[in-house]
């Protein structure tokens, strides 16, 4: 053959084209993935958002501006207080709230904030603050933000209890999230395990296997955790409570994954490099890791992924109906648990805002999901 | 015959060639922008003869016959000088790219005019209905014919095509019937409706080669017996020595070179048909290495310039394959080639 | 077909076992006995002091002394002998009595909420697939991602608060005060109809977006496939393509996934019917945990997860029934 070569020298866009194609014929498997994407925009706003949630989340004590527990008794179920420039009596370069003072409803008689238009508290930055430790590790004398002279900024307002809202989500959102991760490595490890020996091993291992698996799959999740959180010891603390919550919803979690292991698992069981590995004496352990798992990794993290959303939903309803999280502890789900009635909604809307986080953040994670399983899938170039 | 060389001259009385088609370009918008899978090609097919049709996986040879049938994605366009013609059972001549989708007309012309077979029997059927139910319903679409009726000329075209005990496989799903049987099922669901053309998209490609040989006697056959046209596709040239009289041989979305089959393939004038030629396997020619065409088929976005097989072409020559496409030469006999070694004009540098 | 229903009514039978002991393990989890609690409820206020002498004897009385598996056997056997499911010590009356009504009203309230699921979203996600990429689908998709992101108990508080507002009057429960104790009734039935839409439609919201998303990816890919190029090869006029063809086979993975569904809506029943004051199942069911009543908890543990694999037994069947691959393929 003989390659008739171009007699035109090579244009700047054929080249960047070529170069182009060199490197996608050498690009491995993650990188395609990543690359394809980094091309589904509304994956990409997703994941944005995710990470924005789990950096306010893990540094909570930094962002908000007051512990998740701390009371203000002079701003009790107080409104937002959105911080403005312009006000009747001017602008400012620097954002303010009106300050507040504290009057008898004439009728209820209870102690009512009311904003005072004429004074004026202005936002500062990266303000001196109570010690903390951020992450409960690191400590730290310094809030993102807060007013002068120890005065309070509620930006979402306040609860019942004249706890601020906006800290407290915060720290909810560090919790709720733990727990969907926490809940899904459970799973994950136990699915891996199950599924793997069920579809290596297949047979009657695998027989009596799926059979567990169907009970556990039968077995509604909310009623099942309703019984079992019945036996959780009343005296437990609200620290042991989040890891037997962790932990049941983590070994009710994994029937679904462990049957795409299995059945992934069983599909290329009799494959010739399966077979040289364990003529080579290779272990079964080692078989599935080494040379049958890495073929569909790439769906597993999609089902992972896709299996947050889950978790995070059954904590919040399960705490939200007072069976999940207790106080002191605070979800996301624990503080909805103060918006059960029609009356909050009318009276103090601003407790809702933790359900937006809920559905910003199941939404994200799904999105997130299916990028990743567009992504994935080499036969879908732009599903 | 083939004559992709006549004056596109309208409406002459006596014309009596059944289908034509001129400056075929089908083009897909694609995220890399607008690709252009088949270009300028032009052929024509009489009445009761068989075209064959060869290329390569990708040089365009489906996707020219599913626009034959309007059958391409909407992402698809036709360029504006796209002729096709076809003249009916009742002499009437349609104009095919002029067709309105979902029209009477067009619905009338798949099936009932032009019949489809496709190169999977298993995924051509829906597996959730008998094979019965699916010929009746491309009976009583094309032949207006309805239930017992029906069911009996269903078990009357089984038969034809070689199905034993019809009437009791009339009943059965496609999943519980072998591969070959299921091809012939194929054929039979495409000739229940008698049409004047069939296309027969690699029919025999997925079938062991007992049954593939069985498979073409059988169309060879139906075909003298009905007096029926037919469009072969196959990447095969030795199939289409066995069935067909003309051939056209595809590369890239072009046709390079066409002509009747025994020309062709005695004589090949173009590098590409030669080369498909050396790669059919020979009995006499065990002792040799099978030969093949070099390198891959390049896609249709990145189309070389000039001749698109200057590529792979041992014959290439220095400077004018690559910037001038050749023209089409008219070697006589119904033959043409699409190559600058046969274009007498041709400047050498 | 024969083998296929035995395998499957076997598998069923080995399930509702296994999980009928998982049921028994958790209504003995719950720490200190009923015994003890009994006895509590039943001297408080009377001045005696309870003995450990007392509480034995009643421990006796109540069966609860015998050794944890032949108290299984007991329970099962009632329950699949009698259809007793014991005594509801909470209510002091009997589990059947209690759940009674309320196991029929949660099955009605199933059925419905499984007819509006799939009225819904088999023909939105139908219609979805053959229009992709169009304007309606996109927002149909986004419509989805938000049934499946919103919590339903937040749903159901929005729903009610709206309906509060616009129609004034108090939507929750299943019937208004005047019927809530009457005998049934042609009046009954049509106060229990005007109440049951909206929990039906909280329970539906969720299964809905899923299966809408299940409908249009499997009629997606049917639309895509040969066999559909070939029906339109043949004439096959394109609206009855579409219905006959590939919908056709997209309802198939709605049909294998109804138990899931079923167990989807039990989950959530719970918590809905405590937001929207449901005294049904699931509401009682709540109840009787947060009082440790574990003979009720238990009943209607198992009778939901009955309903459940019942119901992926029908599933199959269903399966078998539309797919011949399946039916014929043994």
């Amino acid at each position: 053959m003989s390659a008739t070569e171009d007699p035109r020298p090579e244009t700047r866009t054929e080249r960047r084209e070529r170069e182009r194609r060199e490197r996608y014929y050498a690009a491995s498997q993650w990188t395609l993935i990543w690359w394809r994407f980094r091309r589904h925009r509304a994956a990409m706003v997703a994941a944005a958002i995710l990470g924005l949630m789990m950096f306010l989340g893990i540094f909570a004590e930094f962002f908000a501006p007051y512990g998740p527990t701390d009371r203000d008794r002079t701003y009790v179920s107080g409104p937002p207080q959105l911080p403005m420039f312009c006000d009747h009596n001017g602008c400012s370069l620097r954002p303010f709230v009106h300050g507040t003072s504290t009057v008898r409803d004439p009728v209820t008689l209870r102690a009512v904030a009311r904003p005072d238009p004429e004074t004026r508290r202005y936002v500062h930055f990266f303000v001196p603050a109570e010690p903390t430790k951020l992450m409960g590790l690191i400590p730290s004398q310094t809030r993102f933000f807060g007013l002068e002279d120890g005065e309070k900024l509620h930006l979402w307002g306040t609860d019942t209890l004249g706890r601020d809202v906006f800290s407290r989500t915060l720290f909810a959102t560090r919790t709720s999230l733990s727990i969907g991760v926490l809940g899904v490595l459970i799973s994950f490890v136990l699915a891996l395990t199950i599924g793997g020996v069920a579809g290596y091993f297949g047979g009657l291992i695998d027989s009596a296997i799926q059979r567990v698996t169907e009970v556990v799959r039968v077995i509604p999740i909310i009623p099942l955790y309703m019984g079992l959180a019945a036996a959780m010891p009343k005296e437990w603390s609200s620290t042991q409570v989040y890891f037997a919550m962790t932990l049941i919803l983590g070994l009710f979690g994994w029937p679904t994954l462990a049957r795409r292991i299995r059945s992934q698992l069983l599909s290329i069981r009799g494959e010739d490099y399966v077979l040289a590995a364990e003529l080579a004496g290779a272990r079964p352990g080692r078989i599935i890791a080494n040379h049958m798992l890495p073929s569909f990794t790439s769906f597993i993290i999609v089902d992972l992924v896709i299996s947050f959303p889950y978790m995070i939903l059954s904590e919040t309803a399960l705490s939200f109906v007072g069976l999940g999280l207790r106080p002191p502890a605070v979800s996301w789900g624990v503080m909805l648990q103060q918006a059960q009635s029609i009356q909050v909604i009318e009276q103090a809307p601003w407790l809702f805002i933790p359900a937006g986080f809920v559905v910003i953040a199941v939404l994200a994670f799904t999105v997130v999901g299916d990028g990743l399983r567009d992504a994935a899938d080499p036969y879908g170039q732009s599903g | 015959m083939v004559c992709a060389m006549r004056p596109t001259h309208t409406g002459k009385a006596g014309d009596a060639m059944m289908l034509r088609v001129e400056n075929l370009s089908v083009s897909f918008r694609t995220d890399e922008g607008m690709i252009t899978p088949v270009e300028g090609v032009q052929f024509g097919l009489d009445a009761g003869r068989t075209l064959g049709i060869v290329g390569e996986s990708g040089s365009g040879k489906s996707v020219s016959t599913k626009a034959l049938m309007r059958l391409l994605p909407n992402s698809a366009r036709l360029s504006a000088n796209t002729r096709m013609t076809f003249v009916d059972k009742r002499g009437e001549t349609i104009e095919i790219e002029k067709l309105r989708p979902g029209s009477r007309a067009l619905r009338r012309l798949r099936g009932g005019e032009i019949g489809m077979i496709f190169q999977e029997p298993m995924a051509s059927f829906s597996p959730v209905y008998t094979i019965g139910n699916q010929i009746m319903e491309t009976i009583r679409l094309h032949r207006g014919l309805k239930g017992a009726k029906a069911r009996e000329l269903a078990v009357e075209t089984l038969s034809k095509v070689g199905i034993s005990n019809p009437s009791a496989r009339i009943d059965q799903y496609p999943h519980e019937l072998s591969g070959g049987m299921r091809q012939r099922c194929m054929i039979a669901l495409a000739l229940s409706a008698e049409p004047r053309l069939l296309i027969a998209d690699e029919p025999t490609t997925a079938l062991d080669v007992t049954i593939q040989a069985q498979v073409l006697d059988l169309m060879h056959d139906l075909q003298r017996e009905l007096g029926m046209a037919m469009i072969f596709i196959t990447h095969d040239l030795g199939v289409i020595a066995q069935i067909a009289q003309d051939v056209a041989v595809m590369y890239l979305g072009t046709i390079v070179e066409q002509g009747p089959v025994r020309d062709v393939l005695q004589t090949p004038a173009h590098p590409y048909t030669r080369d498909l030629i050396a790669a059919i396997p020979r009995l006499d020619r065990l002792e040799h290495r099978l030969h093949t065409v070099p390198g891959e088929i390049p896609s249709p976005s990145a189309r070389p310039t000039g001749c698109s097989f200057r590529t792979r072409c041992s014959d290439a020559i220095d400077g004018l394959c690559a910037t001038k496409t050749p023209p089409v030469t008219d070697l006589g006999g119904g033959r043409m080639v699409r190559c600058h070694r046969h274009y007498p004009e041709r400047t050498a540098t | 077909m024969l083998r296929f229903l035995t395998e499957r009514a076997i598998g069923m039978a080995v399930t509702l076992f296994l999980v009928s002991i998982m049921v028994f393990v958790i209504m003995e989890l719950p720490p200190g006995d009923y015994a003890d609690r009994y006895a509590f409820r039943k001297y408080s206020g009377t001045g005696l002091t309870i003995t450990e002498a007392d509480v034995a004897a009643i421990r006796a009385e109540l069966g609860l002394d015998k050794a944890a598996i032949l108290r299984y056997f007991d329970w099962i056997g009632g329950i699949i002998l009698r259809g007793d499911f014991g005594q509801a010590y909470a209510f002091e009356t009997s589990v059947n009595s209690i759940i009674g009504e309320k196991a029929w009203l949660t099955l009605g309230l199933l059925l419905v909420t499984l007819i509006i699921t799939y009225v819904v979203s088999i023909p939105i996600g139908i219609f979805a697939a053959v229009r992709r990429g169009s304007a309606v689908d996109y927002g149909l998709t986004v419509f989805s991602y938000l049934g499946l992101a919103l919590p339903n108990f937040l749903l159901a508080l929005v729903l009610l608060y709206f309906a509060n507002s616009w129609f004034g009057a108090a939507v929750g429960g299943l019937f208004s005060a005047e019927y809530a104790d009457a005998p049934w009734s042609l009046a009954k039935f049509w106060d229990l109809v005007k109440h049951m839409w909206l929990p039906a439609f909280v329970l539906a919201w969720s299964a809905m977006a899923y299966q809408i998303q299940t409908v249009r990816a499997t009629m997606s890919d049917e639309i895509g496939k040969l066999s559909v190029t070939a029906a339109r090869a043949r004439g096959v006029p394109e609206g009855r393509l579409l219905l006959k063809y590939p919908a056709r086979l997209a309802i198939n993975p709605i049909a294998s996934t109804i138990g899931f569904d079923v167990n989807r809506i039990f989950s959530e029943l719970p918590i809905v019917a405590a937001v929207l004051g449901l005294t049904e199942l699931g509401d009682l069911l709540l109840k009787s945990f947060l009082d440790l009543d574990m003979n009720v908890a238990g009943a209607i543990l198992l009778l939901l997860t009955v309903v459940i694999v019942v119901m992926n037994f029908l599933s199959d069947l269903l399966l078998a029934w539309l797919d011949p691959r399946i039916r014929l393929g043994g």
